[in-house]
């Protein structure tokens, strides 16, 4: 048998510490960092950029709405999508997919790249009847699943109603990739944090429109305000046929459709 | 303290009581330290992500950015079959060309069939009132041969048709 210091075996093994020295370092580093929070209180803020100070967030809730009759699937939104976001190689926050049914109602599903760089033309399999594009994104959905299960607050609803994320306070556990049933969100392999649709936030509270309704040739992206009754928008949702995708699961998708197939999930 | 004294034998309660407000103590100062200030400032999030998210560049800057310097180009897409079409779209966004009326960089231009194909394929999944053609027999039947750029020929693109 060795000879047992301070009585207990193995304690402070590896690094040679004790209690005592243990708890003295502590308040050594407790000290450090109360120090260094102190300074970061007292050094001023980063400049902000040329944002619109007027807006107030409570007046305003954006919805989205999409013609599936009018998409032409050029992808144009994918790419003007990545080019204002910096959305890495692989990922998407809005992409496109083609349906294609035959006589027998089978569909046939693709998306290439996310149809960031339009369609070719392949076979279907069976004599096509139906066909159309589907531009999808992040529903922001008024009673959204990926929040809920954020277990550090990193994701949140703002007051008009758009679903973020916060990559500095995310820790990248993917929890919300799971949780979202449209497949809205990824891994950023850049910032190991959780990504999304945001509805170019950005431009959208800074007078804009999104990057993906800004550059849609055919119309067939609109974003709007709920709020605003001038709103193009509400009138559309007011007299025309509209539909959500996968009703069934109560999330309350803000992003509505019109002319949407019910082979759509 | 004597012996006798009630306080000696509670001794244990004091060092007990002692730690409990030092562990109050320390998690009060960790709490502090580690969560946001604007932490609940509008719910369970960090409030200061809200500016954050709003001060990121906006790259896009639509047809109206791109008047001060290409005032033909404009002019004559305003008034042509791809009215709806933005510059932006086949060129790109206008931060990467120009930020503030400061050149940064070459716009690109492409000369490309695949460029208008990715609108003017013929696809079976699109609208069927929009214009599209199969393009080898588009081109054969123009008395042509299909090049990589041969939509030019015929074609301005920034006034069609």
């Amino acid at each position: 048998m060795q000879d047992k210091k301070n009585g207990c075996d193995g304690c402070g093994d590896g690094l040679g510490l004790t209690r005592r020295t243990f708890l003295k370092h502590l308040t050594t580093v407790s000290a450090v960092v109360a120090s260094g929070a102190v300074i970061g209180l007292i050094l001023p803020e980063g400049a902000a950029g040329a944002v619109d100070s007027t807006y107030d967030w409570t007046r305003h809730r954006w919805v989205y709405l999409i013609d599936t009759r009018a998409c032409i699937g050029c992808g144009s939104c994918a790419r003007a999508c990545r080019a204002e976001n910096d959305v890495p190689e692989g990922n998407y926050r809005t992409w496109i997919e083609r349906y294609r049914m035959n006589a027998e109602g089978e569909a046939h599903v693709d998306s290439p790249q996310g149809g960031e760089f339009g369609f070719e033309r392949i076979k279907a399999g069976g004599d096509v009847r139906k066909a159309f594009f589907v531009p999808k994104l992040c529903n922001h959905c008024a009673a959204t699943p990926c929040t809920q299960v954020c277990p550090v607050g990193a994701s949140y609803t703002t007051r008009d109603g758009v679903v973020l994320v916060d990559k500095e306070h995310c820790i990248g556990c993917g929890y919300c990739v799971q949780a979202c049933p449209y497949g809205s969100r990824f891994i950023n392999e850049e910032t190991h944090t959780a990504d999304k649709c945001t509805w170019c936030y950005h431009r959208l509270t800074n007078g804009r429109k999104t990057a993906c309704v800004d550059i849609c040739p055919v119309g067939a992206r609109i974003i709007g305000d709920r709020e605003n009754p001038d709103d193009p928008i509400n009138e559309i949702i007011a007299t025309q046929r509209i539909h959500v995708l996968q009703p069934e699961l109560l999330t309350k998708p803000q992003c509505y459709y019109s002319g949407l197939d019910m082979e759509v999930r | 303290m004597r012996q006798d004294s009630p306080l000696w034998h509670a001794k244990h309660v004091v060092r007990a009581f002692l730690l409990l407000i030092i562990a109050v103590i320390a998690l009060v100062l960790l709490r502090s330290l580690l969560v946001p200030d604007s932490w609940g400032q509008f719910g369970w999030y960090r409030g200061d992500n809200i500016a954050e998210q709003r001060a990121k560049e906006q790259r896009h800057g639509g047809n109206i950015s791109c008047l001060e310097c290409h005032d033909q180009e404009y002019e004559t897409i305003a008034g042509a079959g791809h009215a709806n079409v933005k510059c932006e779209g086949c060129h790109a966004p206008v931060a990467l060309h120009a930020v503030d009326g400061e050149w940064v960089k070459e716009m690109p231009v492409r000369r490309e069939a695949e460029l208008c194909l990715n609108c003017h394929q013929w696809l079976d999944a699109r609208p069927r009132a929009f214009p599209q053609v199969r393009p080898r027999e588009h081109v054969e039947e123009q008395g042509g041969e299909f090049g990589p750029a041969v939509c030019f020929d015929c074609h301005d693109p920034h006034a069609p048709l």
